[in-house]
């Protein structure tokens, strides 16, 4: 340090202290000597840019004296004039990313001032640096945003120059914008980023200057740029049928939601005459011109040139305006958006284009409605902000139409509100007349339903035929008004549910946004609170419950989804506060509805076990899963016409069924929707759904009274080697493993819980003593991954012991499917075998007399599948025998397959390894669940009827041990868990 | 800010090596690219955005994650709280980066804190945990030292490269997620953003 500063006054060479005054004054030097960029020098101009931010930084924080220094030499000079040499991209880059650093590091307030103050930041900002280099472009485009975000109230001042009329009075902002249709995706956020931190800023004459200056030009050809990519979504749609370009599909709508959430961010910076500016454009420029107006396709409207007119598929318009309309609440915006949608009939449309916005608009228009290219291009535009007084002329004119429109606005308001029953009453009427006249009868035809079905439809559309010709207002009706006309005739599903599924979308989305009044929205959906009752759009309600009718046939080509939201729409629109407001006629629809989905469903009932494994697992999802509109629709799977194949990659709700198993999973999905729908309709609560009540289920740790239990001893042997003592307890439901309580004698704390249904048992083929045990985790919590919630080896004492906790696990299982299985019968109205009597072992009882008739050597197999616990037992066949009788059955396919491998599998490693016979009894079920009970529900009283014997028992003479007593099933009473002591009277340990 | 500007430290460690000896942790990158060779020498350009500060609008984080083929999830082994809105992050960039499986690392950062006697609120094994759990990759750094910097980015990006040689990641239009470099052809380049794991400020 010493040596630097005597002998050369301030380095010529490096100190060795890099943050010191003495460094920079030595980095100084190497610069005033390389003023001019060689090959030679590159290198070490890089390591000086370097090393100067990081003394700045380091002095920023430490020693004034450097930012002293640093300005007084003017250093922020040698940047520019390096930079102005056509120097390459190698330093150009170091030399932004210096800058970047400097101005992102900079904590003391004085020291961003000092830099900012001598106008060098606005000639590098306006410097045409080589940006076909995107490295260049990635660095300077960063250095401009990380500038923005050290925007304030004072900083402002230095970027923005209000005095100066001659230079381009915010390069920072005009810089950047002209960027703003990047190729490159990073860049365009990054200008977004920039402008957003612009705008946030208050300083009333850098807004003026951005509305009246800028606001113009950019939004036109930002509108513009959107617009282009919404006409080349469209393409991807239309030459998509195949689904082959999904990716390409998502990323376009990804880029409008992009697209709209910066709109919405701009908007909600509620810069008032900034939204105006840009309300207008967007209104202009695109929503009503392409996205509205591609709503209808007659030729006599909209009298622009036709061949020039660009528009997008309906389907694509439906999607996009829900798009608009669930993100964006601005409300000047919406509403006027609303408005035309909802309200704009022929004549005014006929009237000319901008003649639609002028309706219902608030906001300036001396533009005309056009999807049209921006007169010039964002570059120009800016160039030529010079010529300011044209522009300021301009401005005023505007300010000025500005306040006269919003007369006529109130004015129309007024006018709107007087007309509004008529509108109303003239909808309905109109709809009413045409529809059902034709297309519904139509449609009826193509469907290939029932008589009976037909006639109930029929039904269901009459009484609006008759009720509605009474008053026939023919102005202003239905097919007057061809956007809203578009909407719902979308909503008929006769081919398919494509273009409903959007319709029903766009309603939701037009129902939920914050910014539309109701006004507006009364017309068309929500109920009205004031007046009469049942005041809602009949003809809506029609169509929507139409929708959920239709999924309800076998083969209907309605997907999950369109019915999820068709009744969640449903019960928005006519509940309010908590009353229902539908009238019979549709209520008794909706319960038509209810009956054929679980006429349905029944069709797929039967006694496998996947059916209940199916059945929980969907309902699950539908409880976990509950549809998110918002969501939906950024999935642009759902663009591409509805498709059955999963190959797609397309999630099930979101497309056809294929296959049996699908449609049966369908149908249970059709049966939750609408036995919801109809529950909430009528104010009631779900009291049988989901089968396991959990509130009833033992708990890990929970303490248990065991005295009079049937406890079995055991050692539980996990596969990682670890051993321990438990005692193994079976609920009518649950497998519990309690460890004694050491506190109470007798109690129990219990470690693990598991289901009885879900439980896989196979015996040890070395070992008599010893069961394999198999515990599959619920499918209602399926995570991705199903490893097993339990796998491990039980060691009992003994094999008598292990035998009777094989046989009471198998038969556990058994009981509790069955009994789930009994509860969805309850469900769907069928009546059981024996009624009142919800038990397995009627059906096992049966089994077992059915196999005595069949020949001896088959024996083992059978009785092996009355209690061996297998994914697809045997005891199906017995219920499906029994559901046949009731409905023809389809079978689940490949299932008889699956049951002969299965069977024969059992075969081979069960018959070998027969147990010696025994002619023992061994009482198993002498549990007896004794609660009080506080059930709202009626406790079902069971005729138990009890096969108890040995899995393996001689086959000579098998004794049947049958026993009466009667179990409490009630799954509903249990719900104070803490308090909840199962007592179990019983036999321990009995052998 | 001020946490900013920690975070973007293990950022600038990584910018060519040009700031490798710059002994102030507080300095801050958002943005950097370098390239990066990967085991059977292709040589793969990585971007990284640094989404810090930007918060406030919703659709530029959005915009970013969408453009991006993973993201670094920081957290400071000394503050729990930081580690403990991992999850809320990797969710976050997962669901704004669908239908691409983004490629993560888990990054615990400020190491030399610890070796400086500050108390280690995550412990390496539950991070190691957390990462298997998840299936990402966990590296704990110093962007003080330098230590497991160059790894992190290494890591990630080898990831990604092995996610495009296995067929799971395709070089596509409209994705900028991944691309192919315009100065060399057969070249990558890729996208990464930063996320940032937590509020709180501490020393």
């Amino acid at each position: 340090m010493f040596r630097s500063r005597s002998w050369f006054g301030g380095g010529l060479w490096k100190p060795k202290n890099p943050h010191s005054l003495e460094h920079l004054k030595y980095l100084y030097n190497v610069l005033s000597k390389n003023q001019t960029v060689s090959e030679n020098n590159r290198g070490l101009l890089v390591e000086t840019l370097r090393s100067i931010a990081e003394i700045l930084i380091w002095g920023d924080q430490n020693d004034s004296s450097v930012f002293d220094f640093f300005l007084e030499k003017n250093m922020l000079s040698f940047f520019l004039r390096i930079m102005k040499q056509k120097c390459g991209s190698y330093v150009c880059v170091q030399l932004l990313q210096t800058l970047n650093i400097l101005f992102e590091n900079i904590r003391n307030e004085t020291s961003l001032y000092y830099l900012l103050s001598n106008n060098h930041v606005n000639s590098i900002i306006v410097h045409k640096f080589d940006f076909s280099d995107e490295e260049v472009m990635a660095y300077y485009i960063s250095f401009l945003k990380t500038l923005s975000l050290k925007l304030n109230a004072h900083t402002i001042h230095f970027f923005y120059n209000e005095v100066n009329e001659h230079t381009n009075d915010f390069p920072l902002y005009t810089e950047a914008i002209k960027f703003f249709n990047h190729s490159e995706g990073m860049v365009r956020i990054a200008v977004r980023t920039l402008t957003l931190n612009v705008y946030r800023v208050e300083d009333a004459s850098m807004l003026t200057f951005i509305r009246d200056r800028t606001a113009a030009p950019y939004f036109s050809n930002l509108v513009w740029f959107i617009g282009n990519h919404i006409i080349e979504l469209d393409i991807c749609v239309r030459n998509d049928a195949d689904h082959q370009s999904q990716n390409r599909l998502s990323d376009l709508v990804a880029e409008h939601l992009d697209h709209l959430h910066y709109l919405n961010d701009i908007l909600c910076l509620n810069i008032e005459d900034l939204n105006k500016v840009l309300s207008e454009h967007l209104l202009h420029k695109l929503l009503v011109p392409l996205y509205v107006y591609s709503l209808t396709r007659r030729k006599d409207l909209l009298c622009q040139n036709q061949e020039e007119r660009k528009y997008v598929s309906t389907v694509v318009a439906l999607f996009l305006l829900s798009q608009v309309f669930l993100i964006v609440p601005h409300g000047p915006l919406v509403r006027t958006l609303a408005a035309v949608i909802l309200k704009s009939n022929i004549d005014i449309i006929k009237n000319g284009a901008s003649q639609v916005l002028k309706q219902y608009e608030d906001i300036i228009s001396n533009t005309t409605v056009a999807f049209s290219p921006p007169k010039e291009s964002l570059d120009k535009s800016l160039e030529n902000l010079n010529e300011s007084s044209k522009l300021e002329n301009v401005a005023e004119k505007t300010v000025d139409k500005d306040k006269k429109n919003w007369y006529s606005m109130e004015k129309d308001k007024s006018i709107k509100s007087s007309t509004y029953i008529t509108e109303s009453n003239s909808v309905k009427t109109e709809f009413d007349k045409v529809d059902v006249a034709n297309e519904t009868i139509e449609e009826i035809k193509y469907l290939s339903v029932t008589d009976e079905e037909k006639e109930q439809r029929l039904a269901l559309e009459n009484p609006l035929t008759s009720e509605a010709t009474g008053n026939t207002i023919e102005q202003d009706s239905l097919s007057n008004k061809p956007f809203l006309e578009t909407i719902l005739n979308s909503l008929y599903c006769t081919e398919n549910d494509y273009a409903a599924l959007f319709a029903l979308c766009l309603l939701y989305a037009l129902a939920n946004n914050q910014g539309i009044d109701p006004e507006t929205m009364d017309l068309v959906l929500a109920p009205l609170k004031v007046s009469i009752k049942n005041l809602y759009n009949e003809t809506l309600i029609n169509r929507i419950i139409h929708i959920i009718t239709l999924s309800c046939q076998i083969n209907a080509k309605v997907r999950l989804v369109t019915l999820e939201l068709a009744t969640k729409l449903l019960i928005q629109l006519v509940i309010s506060e908590n009353e229902v407001l539908l009238q019979d006629y549709h209520l008794a629809a909706v319960e038509a509805a209810k009956e054929q989905s679980t006429t349905l469903l029944r069709n797929f009932y039967k006694g496998e076990d996947i059916f209940l494994d199916m059945f929980e697992d969907e309902y699950s999802e539908i409880q976990k899963k509950p549809l998110k509109v918002e969501w939906l629709m950024m999935d642009s799977n759902i663009l591409l016409p509805p498709t059955g194949t999963p190959m797609t990659g397309i999630e099930f709700s979101k497309r056809l069924p294929c296959g049996e198993v699908e449609r049966a999973r369908r149908a249970i999905r059709v049966f939750f929707f609408i036995r919801e729908l109809s529950l909430t309709l009528n104010n009631e609560i779900e009291t049988q759904l989901p089968l396991t009540n959990p509130s009833s289920c033992v708990q890990v740790n929970n303490v248990l009274d065991l005295n009079n239990s049937d406890l079995i001893a055991c050692r539980v042997v996990w596969k990682d080697g670890q051993k321990i003592k438990r005692f193994l307890v079976i609920d009518c439901i649950q497998l519990i493993l309690v460890e004694p309580d050491t506190r109470k004698l007798g109690w129990g704390v219990a470690k693990f819980v598991g289901f009885l249904q879900d439980i896989e048992v196979a015996g040890d083929k070395d070992d008599s003593r010893c069961l394999h045990l198999t515990i599959h985790k619920p499918l209602s919590c399926s995570t991705s991954n199903r490893i097993p919630l339990l796998s491990a080896k039980f060691i009992f004492e003994d094999h008598i012991r292990c035998m009777a906790a094989k046989q009471r696990l198998t038969k556990g299982r058994i009981k509790a499917r069955q009994k789930k299985m009994n509860q969805i019968a309850r469900l769907l109205d069928i009546p059981t075998a024996t009624p009142h009597c919800s038990t397995p072992p009627n059906y096992a009882l049966m089994g077992f007399r059915n196999d005595r008739m069949v020949g001896r050597g088959q024996r083992p197999k059978d009785q092996q599948r009355m209690f061996t616990v297998n994914k697809v037992p045997g005891f199906a066949a017995q219920m499906r025998r029994d559901s046949l009788i009731k409905s023809g059955t389809k079978r689940l396919e490949g299932s008889p397959s699956v049951k002969c491998q299965e069977a024969s599998i059992r075969i081979r490693d069960s018959s070998p390894k027969m147990p010696r016979p025994r002619s023992e009894e061994i009482p198993l079920e002498d549990m007896r669940l004794r609660k009080s009970s506080l059930t709202t529900t009626p406790v079902c009283v069971a005729e138990h009827v009890e096969v108890g014997t040995l899995a393996a028992s001689s086959p000579e003479e098998p004794e049947i041990l049958i026993r009466k007593y009667s179990e409490e099933t009630s799954f509903t009473e249990r719900q104070n868990n803490e308090t909840r002591v199962s007592r179990r009277k019983g036999k321990v340990e009995t052998v | 800010m001020e946490n900013r500007h920690r975070r973007s430290s293990l950022l600038k460690y990584f910018t060519d090596g040009k700031f490798a000896e710059l002994s102030d942790p507080t300095v801050g990158v958002d943005f950097f690219a370098r390239l990066i060779e990967v085991k059977d020498g292709t040589r793969i350009k990585l971007q990284l955005w640094d989404t810090a500060g930007q918060e406030r609008f919703r659709s530029i984080t959005k915009s970013y994650y969408r453009n991006s083929v993973g993201a670094l999830l920081v957290y400071d082994v000394c503050n729990r709280t930081s580690f403990e809105h991992i999850p809320r992050w990797m969710m976050e960039a997962r669901r704004h980066i669908e239908p691409h499986r983004p490629v993560f690392c888990l990054v615990g950062c400020k190491l030399d804190l610890v070796m400086n006697g500050c108390r280690r609120e995550v412990s390496q094994e539950e991070a190691r945990a957390f990462a298997e759990q998840y299936g990402v990759h966990h590296v704990e750094t110093s962007a003080r030292t330098g230590y497991n910097v160059e790894d992190a980015f290494r890591t990630v990006t080898q990831e990604v490269y092995n996610r495009i040689q296995n067929g799971e990641y395709k070089v596509e239009d409209g994705w900028d997620g991944i691309k192919t470099g315009f100065a060399r052809p057969g070249g990558l380049d890729f996208n990464l953003v930063e996320a940032e794991p937590t509020k709180s400020s501490c020393c």
